[in-house]
């Protein structure tokens, strides 16, 4: 802890120290607890806080149940050796879980962008661990090619053409493909993605559907319901009702708009 | 031309008086951008009489330049310079370096290969 390299922070907690001290009888538990801590690391160094606990133990009555509570460095390394973490915080240090493809077909291509490796990677790491937990088979990232953009410009804002600086930018690319999965199961990872995006990285997803063999028979046995749905964008298909005229090519050629020169001259010609 | 142009201004960010032109030029080419192509529609059209081809070409020919494509130029956002503007950044070169160097385009740094 950095408390216990600086002395002027030293002794500022001890000064906070001192009426939480003496006012033990009647303080909160949880103002203490917060507070013990650096009063542990204190205690270690400087005799002048250390001689202050010691007077405040001998003043108090020795009964406090308080005291006995034990400092949570303490407990937790107390717990350490005996117990885990729970399996789903534990497998976030690890790598991340996967699922077996049991055909292989490719369901869904996902591609992350982004031009920074950190937040590209989290993100695809993000993804596969929600695929797991989805239970969509996925496999990647696999890192495509980067894309690199490269400007050459002037150093200067007017000529001096010799003096030039370069510019880039590297897009970085992942893909992860789900294989096999229900293509409503891959919708929900994807609005799942959408909903946690992550910043500075963009996603792009091309999804495939797989049908039966008689897709001709499902196709017209789908028509009449398709055709209903489409009833209402096709209803608004053609030409707008107040550009529709009925004049002939000729007319509207002849129109006068069209036909008078925009010129003075031929103001004055007409009248 | 002062005729098309907004009476109230309509554009915001950096502004002069070329950058409102062309933002004024942008507007009236939307604006005639269907007559201007059934004009030329007509002209193209082989099957139409040849009065009517000729004539649309010369109601083409009289129409604004204000209503042409080819009057519209890109310019730098930030200081509306029209020469080597970058389409990526809609900026010119020099705001181009300025802002990369302060860090401000996501990705651009310093190259060195």
């Amino acid at each position: 802890m950095s408390l216990t390299f600086s002395p002027r922070l030293l002794s500022r907690v001890g000064q906070r120290l001192q009426p939480l001290v003496l006012t033990r009888h009647s303080s909160s538990l949880t103002g203490l607890e917060r507070n013990n801590p650096p009063s542990a690391d204190v205690s270690r160094t400087s005799s002048l806080v250390k001689d202050e606990r010691i007077s405040g133990h001998s003043a108090e009555p020795s009964a406090s149940p308080q005291l006995q509570a034990k400092d949570w460095v303490q407990r937790l390394e107390g717990l350490s050796g005996k117990a885990r973490l729970p399996r789903s915080v534990q497998a976030v240090y690890l790598r991340p879980l996967r699922r077996k493809a049991e055909y292989g077909l490719p369901v869904c291509d996902l591609q992350l962008r982004s031009y920074s490796v950190r937040n590209v990677e989290f993100f695809s790491d993000f993804a596969i661990r929600a695929a797991y937990y989805l239970g969509l088979p996925v496999s990647g990232p696999v890192p495509l090619p980067r894309i690199v953009e490269r400007w050459t410009v002037p150093r200067s804002n007017f000529v001096h053409k010799k003096s030039q600086e370069n510019f880039e930018r590297i897009t970085l690319r992942r893909l992860i493909q789900v294989k096999d999965g229900n293509s409503q199961t891959v919708q929900v990872w994807l609005a799942f993605l959408r909903k946690y995006a992550f910043h500075g990285v963009g996603m792009k997803a091309n999804m495939w559907e797989y049908d039966s063999l008689d897709v001709v028979e499902n196709l017209d046995r789908a028509g009449p319901e398709t055709e209903k749905s489409l009833e209402g964008l096709l209803s608004q298909f053609g030409q707008r009702q107040d550009t529709k005229s009925d004049d002939s090519l000729v007319e509207i050629l002849n129109k006068d708009h069209l036909v008078t020169l925009k010129s003075p001259l031929s103001e004055v010609g007409r009248r | 031309m002062s005729m098309f142009r907004n009476k109230k201004l309509d554009l915001g960010g950096f502004i002069n008086g070329k950058i409102i032109r062309d933002h004024t030029k942008r507007r009236v080419f939307e604006a005639n951008e269907v007559e201007r192509q059934a004009l030329r529609y007509v002209i193209r059209n082989t099957t139409l009489p040849q009065r009517a081809r000729a004539q649309a070409q010369l109601q083409l020919a009289q129409m604004h330049a204000y209503t042409r494509s080819t009057q519209i130029r890109n310019r730098c956002v930030a200081g509306g310079v029209a020469r080597s503007v970058f389409r990526d950044f809609r900026l010119g070169r020099y705001q181009f370096r300025e802002q990369a160097l302060a860090g401000e385009l996501p990705g651009v740094r310093k190259a060195s290969w």
